[in-house]
Protein backbone atom coordinates (compact mmCIF):
# COMPACT_ATOMS: atom_id res chain seq x y z
CA UNK A 1 0.00 0.00 0.00
CA UNK A 2 1.51 3.67 -0.82
CA UNK A 3 2.33 5.53 2.15
CA UNK A 4 0.23 7.87 3.16
CA UNK A 5 2.91 10.67 3.00
CA UNK A 6 3.10 9.98 -0.65
CA UNK A 7 -0.55 10.32 -1.54
CA UNK A 8 -0.08 13.77 -0.09
CA UNK A 9 3.12 14.98 -2.15
CA UNK A 10 1.13 13.79 -4.82
CA UNK A 11 -2.17 15.67 -3.47
CA UNK A 12 0.06 18.90 -3.54
CA UNK A 13 1.57 18.64 -6.86
CA UNK A 14 -1.90 17.76 -8.75
CA UNK A 15 -3.62 21.05 -7.26
CA UNK A 16 0.00 22.72 -8.27
CA UNK A 17 -0.16 21.15 -11.71
CA UNK A 18 -4.14 22.26 -12.20
CA UNK A 19 -3.03 25.85 -11.04
CA UNK A 20 -1.08 26.07 -13.78
CA UNK A 21 -3.38 24.83 -16.39
CA UNK A 22 -6.24 27.37 -14.96
CA UNK A 23 -3.80 30.33 -15.23
CA UNK A 24 -2.60 28.91 -18.52
CA UNK A 25 -5.92 30.60 -20.15
CA UNK A 26 -6.24 28.48 -22.44
CA UNK A 27 -10.11 28.67 -24.25
CA UNK A 28 -12.77 27.70 -22.70
CA UNK A 29 -15.72 26.21 -24.79
CA UNK A 30 -18.51 28.17 -23.28
CA UNK A 31 -21.51 29.86 -24.38
CA UNK A 32 -22.82 32.50 -22.33
CA UNK A 33 -26.44 32.62 -21.96
CA UNK A 34 -28.57 35.73 -22.44
CA UNK A 35 -31.19 35.06 -19.03
CA UNK A 36 -33.42 37.88 -21.41
CA UNK A 37 -33.62 35.89 -24.42
CA UNK A 38 -34.09 39.08 -26.63
CA UNK A 39 -35.84 38.66 -29.80
CA UNK A 40 -33.42 38.65 -32.98
CA UNK A 41 -33.27 41.52 -35.24
CA UNK A 42 -34.26 40.20 -38.31
CA UNK A 43 -32.59 40.37 -41.71
CA UNK A 44 -32.41 39.78 -45.27
CA UNK A 45 -28.85 38.86 -47.04
CA UNK A 46 -27.47 37.80 -50.26
CA UNK A 47 -25.00 34.62 -49.75
CA UNK A 48 -22.50 33.89 -51.94
CA UNK A 49 -24.69 32.42 -54.76
CA UNK A 50 -27.00 35.23 -55.00
CA UNK A 51 -29.81 33.59 -52.35
CA UNK A 52 -32.00 35.94 -50.39
CA UNK A 53 -31.54 34.52 -46.32
CA UNK A 54 -34.24 36.42 -44.20
CA UNK A 55 -33.89 35.58 -40.51
CA UNK A 56 -37.56 35.17 -39.88
CA UNK A 57 -37.90 32.34 -42.71
CA UNK A 58 -36.17 29.99 -40.16
CA UNK A 59 -38.65 30.94 -37.08
CA UNK A 60 -39.53 27.60 -35.81
CA UNK A 61 -35.46 26.04 -36.47
CA UNK A 62 -32.53 26.61 -34.30
CA UNK A 63 -30.19 29.48 -35.79
CA UNK A 64 -26.14 29.62 -35.18
CA UNK A 65 -25.61 33.16 -36.82
CA UNK A 66 -21.61 34.23 -36.86
CA UNK A 67 -20.65 37.66 -37.86
CA UNK A 68 -16.85 37.23 -39.39
CA UNK A 69 -14.04 38.71 -41.52
CA UNK A 70 -11.66 36.91 -43.20
CA UNK A 71 -8.79 39.33 -42.04
CA UNK A 72 -9.55 38.35 -38.20
CA UNK A 73 -7.38 35.49 -37.03
CA UNK A 74 -10.13 33.72 -34.36
CA UNK A 75 -13.02 33.86 -37.27
CA UNK A 76 -10.33 32.17 -39.46
CA UNK A 77 -9.32 29.61 -36.53
CA UNK A 78 -12.87 28.53 -35.67
CA UNK A 79 -14.42 28.04 -39.26
CA UNK A 80 -13.05 24.40 -39.68
CA UNK A 81 -15.45 23.89 -36.75
CA UNK A 82 -18.12 25.15 -37.35
CA UNK A 83 -17.90 22.91 -40.85
CA UNK A 84 -17.28 20.00 -38.78
CA UNK A 85 -20.41 20.85 -36.02
CA UNK A 86 -22.47 21.60 -39.75
CA UNK A 87 -22.02 18.43 -41.42
CA UNK A 88 -23.46 17.06 -38.23
CA UNK A 89 -26.22 19.66 -37.49
CA UNK A 90 -27.52 19.96 -40.57
CA UNK A 91 -29.41 16.49 -40.55
CA UNK A 92 -31.17 17.87 -37.63
CA UNK A 93 -32.81 20.62 -39.12
CA UNK A 94 -30.71 23.39 -37.46
CA UNK A 95 -29.14 26.44 -39.37
CA UNK A 96 -25.76 27.97 -39.52
CA UNK A 97 -25.46 31.51 -40.79
CA UNK A 98 -21.70 33.39 -40.99
CA UNK A 99 -22.29 36.70 -42.08
CA UNK A 100 -18.98 38.61 -43.51
CA UNK A 101 -18.59 41.70 -41.97
CA UNK A 102 -17.57 44.58 -45.08
CA UNK A 103 -15.78 42.58 -47.68
CA UNK A 104 -16.50 42.06 -51.15
CA UNK A 105 -17.49 38.71 -52.64
CA UNK A 106 -13.95 38.42 -54.43
CA UNK A 107 -12.20 38.54 -51.30
CA UNK A 108 -14.19 35.50 -49.38
CA UNK A 109 -14.36 33.24 -52.63
CA UNK A 110 -10.20 33.64 -52.20
CA UNK A 111 -10.65 33.04 -48.61
CA UNK A 112 -12.73 29.78 -49.58
CA UNK A 113 -10.22 28.15 -51.15
CA UNK A 114 -8.36 27.63 -48.36
CA UNK A 115 -11.18 27.51 -45.98
CA UNK A 116 -14.01 25.45 -47.65
CA UNK A 117 -17.49 25.48 -45.75
CA UNK A 118 -20.74 24.43 -46.85
CA UNK A 119 -23.16 26.52 -44.96
CA UNK A 120 -24.41 29.74 -46.25
CA UNK A 121 -21.53 32.83 -46.00
CA UNK A 122 -23.70 36.08 -46.09
CA UNK A 123 -22.77 39.28 -47.27
CA UNK A 124 -23.02 42.96 -45.19
CA UNK A 125 -20.78 44.62 -47.05
CA UNK A 126 -22.46 48.27 -45.83
CA UNK A 127 -22.26 46.25 -42.68
CA UNK A 128 -25.43 47.85 -41.78
CA UNK A 129 -26.92 44.56 -40.36
CA UNK A 130 -23.65 43.90 -38.37
CA UNK A 131 -24.77 47.57 -36.64
CA UNK A 132 -28.70 46.18 -35.96
CA UNK A 133 -26.75 43.54 -33.67
CA UNK A 134 -24.97 43.44 -29.88
CA UNK A 135 -22.03 42.52 -31.88
CA UNK A 136 -18.70 45.10 -30.79
CA UNK A 137 -15.71 42.43 -32.20
CA UNK A 138 -15.28 39.59 -34.75
CA UNK A 139 -15.79 36.74 -34.20
CA UNK A 140 -19.37 36.96 -32.31
CA UNK A 141 -21.52 34.32 -32.48
CA UNK A 142 -25.23 34.07 -31.63
CA UNK A 143 -27.81 30.60 -31.26
CA UNK A 144 -31.25 31.43 -31.65
CA UNK A 145 -33.88 29.40 -30.43
CA UNK A 146 -36.99 28.17 -32.59
CA UNK A 147 -39.02 31.42 -31.62
CA UNK A 148 -36.31 34.01 -32.68
CA UNK A 149 -35.31 34.79 -29.14
CA UNK A 150 -31.11 35.08 -28.59
CA UNK A 151 -30.48 32.46 -26.33
CA UNK A 152 -26.74 32.49 -26.16
CA UNK A 153 -23.58 34.64 -27.52
CA UNK A 154 -19.82 33.64 -27.79
CA UNK A 155 -17.37 36.11 -28.36
CA UNK A 156 -14.37 35.27 -29.66
CA UNK A 157 -13.46 31.94 -31.44
CA UNK A 158 -15.32 28.49 -30.33
CA UNK A 159 -14.58 24.34 -30.94
CA UNK A 160 -18.38 24.45 -32.42
CA UNK A 161 -17.90 20.97 -32.74
CA UNK A 162 -17.24 20.55 -29.12
CA UNK A 163 -19.38 18.16 -27.69
CA UNK A 164 -21.02 20.67 -24.65
CA UNK A 165 -21.68 23.11 -27.05
CA UNK A 166 -23.13 20.91 -29.67
CA UNK A 167 -25.45 18.88 -26.11
CA UNK A 168 -26.47 22.76 -25.73
CA UNK A 169 -27.38 23.60 -29.39
CA UNK A 170 -29.42 20.55 -29.59
CA UNK A 171 -31.27 21.13 -26.31
CA UNK A 172 -33.09 23.95 -27.57
CA UNK A 173 -34.42 21.55 -30.28
CA UNK A 174 -35.69 19.53 -27.60
CA UNK A 175 -36.60 21.83 -24.97
CA UNK A 176 -36.93 25.40 -26.32
CA UNK B 1 4.76 3.68 9.82
CA UNK B 2 7.54 4.43 12.72
CA UNK B 3 7.68 7.33 14.71
CA UNK B 4 10.92 8.83 12.85
CA UNK B 5 9.92 7.99 9.25
CA UNK B 6 6.08 9.74 10.49
CA UNK B 7 8.54 12.95 10.92
CA UNK B 8 10.56 12.57 7.54
CA UNK B 9 7.18 12.00 5.71
CA UNK B 10 5.48 15.21 7.21
CA UNK B 11 8.79 17.24 6.83
CA UNK B 12 8.48 16.05 3.28
CA UNK B 13 4.99 17.33 2.47
CA UNK B 14 5.63 21.04 4.17
CA UNK B 15 8.87 21.01 1.63
CA UNK B 16 6.13 19.88 -0.83
CA UNK B 17 3.48 22.46 0.27
CA UNK B 18 6.36 25.73 0.10
CA UNK B 19 7.54 24.92 -3.28
CA UNK B 20 3.99 24.79 -4.43
CA UNK B 21 3.10 27.94 -2.36
CA UNK B 22 6.29 29.34 -3.35
CA UNK B 23 5.49 28.51 -7.21
CA UNK B 24 2.25 30.44 -7.23
CA UNK B 25 3.07 32.79 -5.69
CA UNK B 26 6.00 34.12 -7.48
CA UNK B 27 4.30 33.90 -10.63
CA UNK B 28 4.23 37.77 -11.59
CA UNK B 29 1.42 38.67 -13.58
CA UNK B 30 3.44 40.54 -16.47
CA UNK B 31 5.15 38.42 -19.40
CA UNK B 32 7.52 40.06 -21.83
CA UNK B 33 9.36 38.30 -24.51
CA UNK B 34 9.64 38.21 -28.31
CA UNK B 35 7.91 35.94 -30.38
CA UNK B 36 10.14 33.44 -32.45
CA UNK B 37 8.70 33.47 -35.61
CA UNK B 38 8.99 37.56 -35.88
CA UNK B 39 11.41 38.81 -33.40
CA UNK B 40 8.15 41.17 -32.43
CA UNK B 41 8.03 41.99 -28.04
CA UNK B 42 5.07 41.22 -26.39
CA UNK B 43 4.00 42.19 -22.88
CA UNK B 44 0.99 40.25 -21.48
CA UNK B 45 -1.00 40.35 -17.83
CA UNK B 46 -2.07 37.21 -16.45
CA UNK B 47 -3.92 38.01 -13.27
CA UNK B 48 -6.97 38.10 -11.23
CA UNK B 49 -9.14 36.57 -14.12
CA UNK B 50 -8.10 38.50 -17.21
CA UNK B 51 -5.40 38.07 -19.87
CA UNK B 52 -4.22 40.88 -21.87
CA UNK B 53 -1.58 40.94 -24.26
CA UNK B 54 0.29 44.00 -26.60
CA UNK B 55 2.30 42.58 -29.53
CA UNK B 56 4.44 44.75 -31.36
CA UNK B 57 3.51 45.57 -35.14
CA UNK B 58 5.90 46.74 -37.26
CA UNK B 59 4.48 50.20 -39.65
CA UNK B 60 5.32 48.44 -42.47
CA UNK B 61 2.86 45.90 -41.23
CA UNK B 62 -0.08 48.24 -40.51
CA UNK B 63 0.48 49.94 -43.75
CA UNK B 64 0.44 46.81 -45.85
CA UNK B 65 -3.00 46.02 -43.96
CA UNK B 66 -4.88 48.81 -44.43
CA UNK B 67 -3.75 49.46 -47.84
CA UNK B 68 -4.95 46.06 -48.92
CA UNK B 69 -8.20 47.23 -47.45
CA UNK B 70 -8.81 50.52 -49.55
CA UNK B 71 -6.55 53.62 -47.80
CA UNK B 72 -4.05 55.20 -50.11
CA UNK B 73 -0.45 55.46 -49.02
CA UNK B 74 -0.72 58.62 -47.09
CA UNK B 75 -3.97 57.46 -44.82
CA UNK B 76 -2.05 54.07 -44.59
CA UNK B 77 1.23 55.74 -43.06
CA UNK B 78 -0.53 58.16 -41.16
CA UNK B 79 -2.11 54.99 -39.18
CA UNK B 80 0.83 52.86 -39.23
CA UNK B 81 3.16 55.93 -37.42
CA UNK B 82 0.43 55.98 -35.14
CA UNK B 83 2.27 53.19 -32.50
CA UNK B 84 -0.11 50.07 -33.38
CA UNK B 85 0.21 47.34 -31.43
CA UNK B 86 -1.71 43.51 -32.00
CA UNK B 87 -3.94 43.27 -28.81
CA UNK B 88 -6.14 40.79 -26.80
CA UNK B 89 -7.96 40.43 -24.21
CA UNK B 90 -9.61 37.36 -22.72
CA UNK B 91 -12.07 36.61 -19.50
CA UNK B 92 -10.06 33.80 -18.28
CA UNK B 93 -12.51 32.80 -15.97
CA UNK B 94 -13.12 29.26 -15.80
CA UNK B 95 -16.78 29.20 -14.48
CA UNK B 96 -20.00 30.72 -12.96
CA UNK B 97 -21.44 34.41 -13.97
CA UNK B 98 -18.23 36.47 -13.95
CA UNK B 99 -18.27 38.90 -16.95
CA UNK B 100 -15.49 41.23 -17.35
CA UNK B 101 -15.77 44.47 -19.06
CA UNK B 102 -13.40 46.83 -20.44
CA UNK B 103 -13.83 50.77 -21.37
CA UNK B 104 -10.89 51.49 -23.29
CA UNK B 105 -11.45 55.68 -22.90
CA UNK B 106 -10.72 55.02 -19.42
CA UNK B 107 -7.25 53.69 -19.78
CA UNK B 108 -3.78 55.68 -19.80
CA UNK B 109 -0.74 56.28 -21.64
CA UNK B 110 1.84 57.35 -19.52
CA UNK B 111 5.27 58.08 -21.74
CA UNK B 112 7.78 61.18 -22.55
CA UNK B 113 6.27 62.59 -18.99
CA UNK B 114 2.41 63.21 -20.75
CA UNK B 115 -0.70 61.39 -20.07
CA UNK B 116 -3.06 60.46 -23.01
CA UNK B 117 -5.48 58.26 -24.44
CA UNK B 118 -5.87 55.37 -26.93
CA UNK B 119 -6.74 56.57 -30.12
CA UNK B 120 -10.38 54.48 -30.24
CA UNK B 121 -12.72 53.52 -32.73
CA UNK B 122 -14.49 57.05 -32.47
CA UNK B 123 -11.08 59.10 -32.09
CA UNK B 124 -10.45 57.48 -35.87
CA UNK B 125 -13.69 58.05 -36.96
CA UNK B 126 -12.93 61.72 -36.24
CA UNK B 127 -9.50 61.53 -37.65
CA UNK B 128 -10.99 60.19 -40.91
CA UNK B 129 -13.57 62.90 -41.32
CA UNK B 130 -10.40 65.16 -41.74
CA UNK B 131 -9.95 62.91 -45.48
CA UNK B 132 -12.52 61.05 -45.91
CA UNK B 133 -11.73 57.45 -46.64
CA UNK B 134 -13.60 54.79 -48.51
CA UNK B 135 -16.80 53.22 -46.49
CA UNK B 136 -14.98 50.03 -47.31
CA UNK B 137 -11.62 51.43 -45.79
CA UNK B 138 -13.43 52.98 -42.69
CA UNK B 139 -15.40 49.91 -42.25
CA UNK B 140 -12.43 47.51 -41.84
CA UNK B 141 -10.78 49.80 -39.72
CA UNK B 142 -13.77 50.32 -37.01
CA UNK B 143 -13.76 46.41 -36.82
CA UNK B 144 -9.67 46.16 -36.88
CA UNK B 145 -9.69 47.96 -33.86
CA UNK B 146 -10.18 46.32 -30.28
CA UNK B 147 -13.86 47.34 -29.25
CA UNK B 148 -13.76 50.35 -27.21
CA UNK B 149 -16.36 48.54 -24.64
CA UNK B 150 -17.03 45.38 -24.24
CA UNK B 151 -18.65 42.70 -22.22
CA UNK B 152 -16.37 39.10 -21.67
CA UNK B 153 -18.06 36.38 -20.52
CA UNK B 154 -15.79 33.36 -19.32
CA UNK B 155 -14.15 32.47 -22.28
CA UNK B 156 -14.60 35.06 -24.11
CA UNK B 157 -12.12 36.82 -25.83
CA UNK B 158 -11.11 39.82 -28.69
CA UNK B 159 -8.51 40.01 -31.05
CA UNK B 160 -7.91 43.73 -32.36
CA UNK B 161 -5.18 46.79 -33.04
CA UNK B 162 -4.78 49.20 -30.49
CA UNK B 163 -3.32 52.41 -31.10
CA UNK B 164 -1.19 55.13 -29.04
CA UNK B 165 -0.77 57.93 -30.90
CA UNK B 166 3.27 57.77 -30.24
CA UNK B 167 6.27 57.99 -32.36
CA UNK B 168 7.84 54.79 -33.89
CA UNK B 169 10.45 53.47 -31.04
CA UNK B 170 8.73 55.56 -28.29
CA UNK B 171 8.30 53.29 -24.74
CA UNK B 172 5.42 54.24 -22.50
CA UNK B 173 3.42 52.56 -19.80
CA UNK B 174 -0.05 51.73 -19.78
CA UNK B 175 -2.50 51.83 -16.58
CA UNK B 176 -5.38 49.59 -18.25
CA UNK B 177 -8.76 48.70 -16.21
CA UNK B 178 -11.47 46.37 -15.91
CA UNK B 179 -14.62 45.81 -14.33
CA UNK B 180 -15.77 42.43 -12.66
CA UNK B 181 -18.75 42.07 -10.44
CA UNK B 182 -19.37 46.06 -10.23
CA UNK B 183 -15.52 46.30 -8.49
CA UNK B 184 -12.92 48.08 -10.80
CA UNK B 185 -9.28 45.85 -11.04
CA UNK B 186 -6.31 48.16 -12.08
CA UNK B 187 -3.16 46.70 -14.15
CA UNK B 188 -0.22 47.94 -15.79
CA UNK B 189 2.18 46.98 -18.44
CA UNK B 190 5.52 49.27 -18.10
CA UNK B 191 7.95 50.10 -20.42
CA UNK B 192 6.26 48.90 -23.41
CA UNK B 193 7.68 49.75 -26.58
CA UNK B 194 6.21 51.01 -29.78
CA UNK B 195 7.98 48.93 -33.02
CA UNK B 196 10.50 50.91 -34.69
CA UNK B 197 9.99 51.61 -38.35
CA UNK B 198 12.34 49.41 -39.68
CA UNK B 199 12.75 47.67 -43.11
CA UNK B 200 13.55 43.96 -43.15
CA UNK B 201 14.82 42.46 -46.02
CA UNK B 202 14.25 38.87 -46.86
CA UNK B 203 17.62 36.99 -46.05
CA UNK B 204 19.81 36.25 -49.02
Amino acid sequence: MMPKFILQALLVLSVLFTLNAVSAGQPAQMLHEIAERPAAPDFSLKDMDGSIHTLSAYRGKVVILNFWATWCPPCREEMPSMERAWKQLKHEDIVMLAINVGEDEDSIFEFTASYPVEFPLLLDQESVVTGNWPVRGLPTTFVIDPQGRIVYRAVGGRDWNAPGILKKIRALQVHP
Amino acid sequence: MKPVYRIYAKRAVLILQLIAGAAVASEAPVTTGAVPETGLRYWEWKSEGVLFRLTQRLPDQTRAYFMARGFDAGDANHIAERCVFQSMFRNIADSGDTSVAIDLDNWRIHGDNKESRLLTRKKWQEELHKSPVSRAAAIALEWSLLPTRQEYAPGDYNWGMTSYGLQPGQVFDLAFSWQRNGQVFHGTLKRVECARDVHPEPEP
